[in-house]
């Protein structure tokens, strides 16, 4: 009550943290290697491609000393297939496109598959497998999987709209992609704002709110609202779950109910 | 609910109407005529928390001095119009507190329908609540009535939606920042 800011963070907190994301630039000068706290730079030499923090590549963008390759996802083509899938499809009516997928793990369509996950090593040897927001989402590689341009990573939303307002001209067609964005983003802001119905289930217990594939912009925006439609719905049922409580309370003590707990009790003795 | 919430001191101050079972003397100034004595049967409209105290008696195996009534808000025919269409009833004229009100109430009294009737409604309305929360114009455009007609609870739910979908649009740079 006494913090004056709400829950959650801001939308310029969140693009401050997506600057975070490797992208692929083109330098245009050299620079040498730099040593920063989020791991080393490699020493650009043009016209080699080298991926860096995105903060560092609108830096490099503003100064004149590169160009910015955009990902492969924020080109006009899969975003626009992207939108089909969210609005023609019936079975992405209520649900997001899904997320890129984890190295080495299957894609959502074939749950089937095993997950053959390859571990990197930091440089003392130890086994670590890389997850977001440390996976290269974001730069642009030659061979990208078909399966993979269906998808938008975690910080679309903000790599995109800062790209866009840095980079423009680096970018493919970038007014078509502005449009493209922010039709995605409304038609995904509608599915949550519908998904009211699914929180019900999420506050009486045992259900949940899928939000698989869902950018990090839109889940700041609709904190708020789902968390509170969900402590609404809480107060309003604590009632009958206070009565649901008692009653299996009174089950367990009339021993019915579960007859294993009783012979740990008599083990412990 | 903490000590200090406002909204839970005022959700205590709503009325409820309540029945004397005794007669009490000296108690009239409830009634509006001072110095006299409340007699057993009188209606009475009590202060949430002033009936749930004097009600309680029966819990203690003494005989209770008030039983409670469901108040207008929470009565059948406010139900039945909930039931109906959720969108179209003015909670606030009904309960400025309405939910938490209910919440009270739902402690007191074994209501499983109200509780369905309520989770509806708040669900129904709530998804309303977002379509107005993200117009740009706020709670000047179309649907200032049902706007008003918000409850507390309600009313944070609106204000907390549009101040994030408002500061998603200044971040996008598609308003300016005021």
């Amino acid at each position: 009550m006494a913090f004056p800011l709400p829950r959650g963070i801001t939308p310029p907190e969140i693009s401050f943290l997506a600057e975070m994301e490797m992208v692929t630039i083109l330098p245009r000068q050299r620079l040498e290697g730099l040593e920063l706290l989020g791991g080393p730079v490699e020493p650009l030499i043009p016209p080699r491609r080298a991926s860096v923090p995105l903060w560092l590549a609108l830096l490099l963008k503003r100064q004149r000393r590169a160009n910015i390759l955009p990902p492969s996802w924020l080109h006009p083509e899969s975003l626009s297939f992207i939108l089909d899938i969210e609005t023609q499809y019936e079975e992405y009516k209520e649900t997001f496109s899904p997320p890129p997928p984890l190295p080495g793990q299957p894609f959502l369509h074939d749950r089937g598959e095993r997950a053959v996950a390859t571990p990197r090593f930091t440089p003392d040897g130890d086994k670590y497998y890389p997850a977001p927001p440390f996976l290269p989402q974001n730069v642009a590689r030659d061979h990208v999987p078909a399966q993979e341009l269906q998808t938008l990573p975690f910080h679309w939303l903000e790599v995109g709209n800062m790209l866009l307002e840095a980079a423009s001209e680096d970018l493919v067609d970038p007014d078509q992609t502005r449009r493209l964005l922010k039709e995605l983003r409304e038609v995904r802001m509608a599915k949550i704002r519908s998904g009211v119905d699914a929180l019900d289930a999420a506050a009486m217990g045992g259900g949940g709110v899928a939000l698989t594939g869902v950018g990090a912009i839109e889940l700041g925006e609709g904190r708020r609202f789902i968390s509170g439609v969900i402590d609404g719905l809480r107060r309003i049922g604590a009632s009958r779950e206070q009565a649901r409580r008692e009653e299996l309370a009174e089950e367990m003590a009339n021993g019915g109910y579960d007859a294993t707990q009783d012979d740990d009790d008599e083990m412990e003795f | 609910m903490s000590y200090y919430d406002i909204d839970a001191i005022l959700t205590d101050a709503q009325k409820l109407p309540c029945t004397f079972e005794l007669d009490v003397p000296g108690l009239g100034i409830l009634e509006g005529n001072p110095g006299e004595n409340i007699k057993a049967g009188t209606r009475i409209d009590l202060p949430l928390w002033l009936g749930e105290m004097l009600s309680i008696g029966a819990r203690l195996g003494t005989s209770r001095l008030v039983t409670l009534d469901l108040p207008y808000a929470l009565s059948d025919r406010v139900l039945n119009a909930l039931k109906a269409d959720p969108r179209t009833v003015d909670l606030r004229s009904l309960a400025p507190h309405f939910y938490s009100l209910s919440e009270r109430v739902l402690e007191l009294f074994e209501e499983e329908e109200m509780v369905d009737v309520l989770s509806n409604t708040f669900k129904k309305r709530a998804a309303q609540i977002a379509d107005h929360a993200h117009n740009p114009q706020g709670a000047l455009g179309q649907g200032a009535d049902f706007l008003r007609g918000l409850d507390e609870t309600e009313r944070q739910l609106f204000r907390a939606t549009h101040d994030s979908a408002k500061e998603t649009r200044v971040w996008a740079g598609e308003s300016k920042k005021k």
